[in-house]
């Protein structure tokens, strides 16, 4: 049995403009100890199928089918009081901007401590003492004095620190991160992403890390998801999703990520953007943004299959598009080219289409 | 208080994408602060006043479309009254387009929550509401079949029992017209 299951699941959102379906259909598990990747561009629905897990959709949202596994019970079927005792002590959640999540009027430590009184009843000299091992722990200088320190008293960086700190507090099972490192520069972005890591395989938590930077899932994921306008587009392993991506957003994004020594004048990009989730595509999402659209992807929309053979949903690779249903006539012409060695590897598309 | 996020100076068009747009005739009115005027008109307003407050507009662009092309359209909703009226809708759906009586062009039904939604109106507020319509009918889950030439119904409801005979409807015909040889 997978730590979390995630079976069918579809999140809409009531608005005034139509309803918004921000995930739509998703099935993906991860197993304990795995670390588990979301990657898709803003708005593709990353952010609330994290929400859901831990089942924080507010209104107008609504989780309205699907279903939740978490070593085996029913999320969705729980009582508040019984997701608020997984919440925070099982499942724990990074939020993306620690500014906003922690509390401005409390002081950090007491914010990482009450998690740990209320949770495993811990009393406060207790809480105190292993909420400054945590600081200590996640590398905050001077943990002791630094815990009657107020939010608005820490950098970015700590304050980001001081989040993943209060997500391990009570040793979760499960950690999700949703973009944790989005708001900070590229040399506290490694040291965020290198804790994680250490302390995932420390504690042996799974971790779910949502993200838009493809360069944080090849460093840390063991499997990735990409996501599109609320649809899984590919699941794969890591090595497999950057050596050969099935599907042609992937592909976009593999060679539009800039390189060191890249001789070309000008950066591959998708064009267009993400449409609105009100107003979806007909038949495939991305189609009119794809290089190697037909007519046929206007008017059926493809499932996740088995990309290499004609398998099932537990294959390890899977992508949807109508090529690998033999929808398409003119295929996907695309190549992928590795150069050097594993430091070094280049994704090409050729759009001489 | 007025704030500069309500102001709508920033709101940005598309023909001049870097200008601050004109101020819209429609901006809401600022309705009381003090009082739930939702709440106030549910409860004070005759059915009768809330229906003939609200005038719900469809329109496109012209009348005839080439088969195979886009179908914009916009729906227009107007509170004519200088008061807020909120009407209680059968589901969070709280309005929905259809063609030829197929909501949203699909045959796909439909699972909405079983539980009522809430459709609010500003004193004076009108709500605008651009759509298309691609020509083709979803039939499944996942498949979309094209329309043949003819003329087609593009309807808009607010989401209540007898929104027709409650004039909280309003409908337009297109013709799509058969390609030439």
């Amino acid at each position: 049995m997978a730590l979390l299951e995630v079976e069918d699941l579809t999140v809409e959102f009531y608005t005034q403009e139509g309803v918004v379906t921000a995930a739509d259909g998703l099935s993906y598990r991860i197993e304990s100890g795995e670390t588990f990747g979301v990657v898709g561009e803003s708005g593709a629905g990353k952010s609330v199928t994290a929400l859901s897990l831990m089942r924080l959709i507010e209104s107008p949202g609504r989780i309205t089918s699907g279903e939740i596994r978490f070593k085996g019970q029913d999320i969705l079927g729980m009582t508040e009081q019984e997701v608020r005792s997984i919440r925070g002590n099982e499942i724990a959640m990074v939020f993306q901007d620690a500014q906003t999540a922690l509390n401005p009027v409390y002081s950090v430590g007491e914010q990482i401590a009450e998690a740990m009184r209320h949770h495993l009843g811990y009393d406060d000299r207790e809480a105190k003492e292993r909420t400054i091992q945590l600081l200590d722990t996640v590398n905050i200088p001077e943990a002791e004095s630094r815990y009657s320190d107020y939010p608005h008293e820490f950098s970015g960086g700590m304050q980001q620190r001081a989040v993943i700190a209060m997500a391990l507090s009570c040793d979760p099972d499960l950690l999700i991160c949703d973009e944790p490192t989005t708001a900070l520069d590229v040399t506290i972005e490694a040291q965020i992403l290198a804790e994680i890591e250490e302390l995932a395989e420390e504690f042996d938590t799974a971790v779910q890390l949502i993200t838009h930077d493809l360069g944080v899932i090849a460093e840390v994921c063991d499997r990735v998801m990409v996501m599109y306008a609320g649809k899984p587009v590919e699941k794969a392993p890591v090595e497999e999703l950057y050596y050969d991506p099935k599907h042609p957003y992937t592909v976009g994004l593999m060679s539009s990520i800039p390189r060191v020594g890249d001789d070309r004048d000008r950066l591959q990009t998708i064009p267009g953007t993400m449409p609105d989730l009100v107003e979806l595509p007909t038949g495939c999402s991305f189609h009119p943004r794809c290089p190697f659209a037909e007519e046929v992807c206007t008017r059926k929309q493809p499932s996740l299959i088995d990309a290499d053979r004609d398998g099932t949903l537990d294959a390890d690779h899977v992508a949807a598009c109508l090529e690998y249903t033999g929808d398409l006539t003119e295929g996907l012409d695309y190549e992928v080219v590795v150069e050097g060695s594993d430091e070094e590897r280049v994704v090409e598309e050729d759009q001489n289409v | 208080m007025r704030r500069i996020y309500e102001s709508e100076a920033l709101t940005r068009d598309d023909e001049e994408q870097f200008t601050p747009s004109q101020r819209r005739s429609e901006t809401p009115l600022q309705a009381m602060r003090s009082v739930n005027a939702t709440a106030l008109s549910r409860r004070l307003l005759p059915g009768w006043l809330r229906r003939r407050a609200i005038s719900v507009d469809v329109s496109v662009p012209c009348e005839a479309f080439p088969l195979g092309a886009t179908v914009p359209f916009r729906v227009t909703m107007a509170n004519a009254m200088p008061f807020p009226v909120a009407f209680r809708t059968r589901s969070p759906i709280l309005w929905a387009w259809e063609v030829d009586g197929k909501t949203e062009a699909t045959r796909v039904p439909r699972d909405p929550p079983n539980e009522p939604g809430e459709f609010r109106f500003g004193r004076g507020e009108r709500k605008r509401f651009e759509k298309r319509w691609e020509q083709l009918f979803r039939v499944s889950e996942s498949e979309w079949e094209p329309v043949v030439p003819g003329e087609y119904t593009i309807g808009a409801r607010i989401n209540v029992d007898g929104a027709v005979k409650k004039g909280l409807y309003d409908e337009t015909t297109v013709q799509i017209l058969p390609e030439r040889e």
